[in-house]
């Protein structure tokens, strides 16, 4: 009996199984979670051998995660910026970037919330916004905020709650913890009780764009490269239409 | 390395305080009177009892605030109760205090259970053979006596509450100036590139402060032992 159990301890400590011949680890913009998802799901009924290893967060999240030495082959971020963080310090392959959607931000709240423009937000009690920070939604809602003149007055009075990504903003305002919540046209779809209330005006932030890049280790795995270039195939493209991304 | 601390890192700061001892002071009477029951009653399933006290010590702190999050949100049994009354306690310093007080409150009822638990049973005898009732012992000989157990009990629930993090990002959320302590900063910050140096400041303030809470509650410690054994 207890050689049993040392035994399965043993296992479950060293046993980690062999590494699969063809992975590929996505880092990858938590608004895209869903559309990402059945597009390894494709992918993986034509190339049954490759093993995806997903990790969805907030851009600036994963960038720093990448920082700090995670393993990544593949980077697809909400936001130029942290694209650029990890270019910057040399993680990316430099001929790897290339754009692989577009998006909206929209503001959305349960069926109570009346607002129609960004001049009705402050009547609002708590307002989710993913931390801009480390979160694309929330950093270009702080920009369309601070365009309007509303940011700082939001912060000071304690409105603004600090979601960890857009999916977690949009969570809140579908249980009605929050009045309402910006996050993008594609993650309002999938809300049960939150519905878009206004499109945020889009020259009041920059444009919501997801650059796509191989890191330096990505690069080197031949399935990361395949896989990259199956995302810029039409097929791939379809899905992220039918999710509500825009793509070219 | 240079420690800077933001505004916004100031108000967490006092915040985590402001949370600590509200969480603290509220738990006490609980703690106490939960402590006194498991010592002194003859309770039946008093194993259970105890065993339900001691969970959020083991459960994992997320689990914790999810389930307070389920109960108090808009459509939670409690939550829906409180809304006529204009009451709200999600995504608000008071859901911080209350995460704070069910993750720290078993720590609490242990060291004040300890405490009780040295009392010299003679002396409870004794009292209760000279026509005392249980409540003139409670206040007269156990309360007295196991203050030291309070005080033990009372700082590691305060450190406690100065660190957490699971439950209250939970039930709380992280809002700047209003829910986001210390921990929550940090976190904040942590997911930043760039934002080591604010977060290992925050960082220092946390070791300062548990620090100096721990070595406050020793001296304390040593000056009640001191007066009552000589």
């Amino acid at each position: 009996m207890t050689r049993k159990l040392s035994l399965f301890l043993m296992l479950l400590v060293l046993g980690s199984g062999p590494a699969s011949a063809a992975e590929v680890r996505i880092f990858a913009a938590a608004s895209l979670t869903d559309a990402l998802g059945e597009i390894c799901a494709l992918y993986g009924r034509e190339h049954p051998d490759v093993k995806f290893v997903r990790n969805f967060a907030g851009s600036g999240t994963l960038a720093k995660q990448i920082l700090a030495g995670a393993p990544a082959d593949l980077f697809i971020s909400a936001h130029p910026k942290w694209m650029e963080t990890l270019g910057g310090e040399g993680r990316m392959a430099p001929e790897s970037a290339g754009v692989l959607a577009e998006n909206t931000l929209v503001f959305v709240g349960p069926p109570a919330t009346t607002a129609t423009s960004l001049e009705d937000l402050p009547k609002l009690e708590r307002i989710a916004l993913g931390s801009p920070n480390s979160v694309p939604a929330g950093e270009y809602a702080r920009q369309a905020l601070t365009a309007a003149g509303l940011y700082d007055a939001l912060l000071e009075k304690g409105r603004l709650v600090f979601a960890q990504d857009v999916r977690q903003a949009l969570i809140y305002a579908d249980r009605g913890e929050v009045d309402g919540a910006f996050v993008y046209r594609t993650d309002a779809r999938l809300a049960r009780r939150a519905r878009v209330l206004f499109e945020v005006p889009p020259s009041l932030h920059d444009p919501v764009a997801y650059p796509l890049g191989l890191t330096v280790e990505g690069a080197k795995n031949p399935a990361a490269t395949a896989f990259r270039d199956y995302l810029k195939s039409n097929a791939a493209k379809e899905v992220l239409r039918t999710y509500g991304f825009e793509t070219d | 390395m240079m420690m800077t601390l933001t505004p916004q890192d100031i108000d967490a700061i006092w915040l985590s305080a402001r949370v600590a001892v509200t969480a603290t002071l509220f738990a006490l009477p609980f703690g106490f009177a939960v402590a006194y029951l498991l010592v002194y009653s003859r309770l039946p399933g008093k194993l259970f009892f105890d065993g339900l006290v001691n969970l959020p010590l083991v459960l994992p702190p997320v689990v914790v605030g999810y389930l307070l999050l389920l109960a108090l949100g808009e459509q939670g049994w409690l939550g829906s109760l409180l809304k006529p009354l204009g009451i709200r306690i999600i995504f608000t310093w008071k859901a911080a205090v209350l995460a704070s007080m069910v993750v720290g409150f078993p720590l609490m009822v242990r060291a004040i259970r300890l405490g009780m638990e040295e009392i010299d049973g003679r002396l409870i005898q004794a009292s209760r053979t000279l026509g005392a009732h249980w409540y003139d012992t409670l206040f007269t000989v156990i309360l007295p006596l196991s203050g030291r157990g309070i005080l033990a009990g009372a700082t590691l629930m305060f450190a406690r509450s100065l660190g957490e993090f699971g439950a209250t990002i939970i039930v709380a959320g992280n809002i700047p100036g209003v829910t986001q302590t210390i921990p929550l900063a940090i976190y904040d910050y942590t997911n930043t590139p760039g934002g080591d140096r604010l977060a290992l400041g925050l960082c220092l303030v946390s070791i300062l402060l548990a620090l100096a809470v721990l070595m406050g509650n020793e001296g304390l410690l040593r000056r009640f032992g001191s007066r009552r054994r000589p």
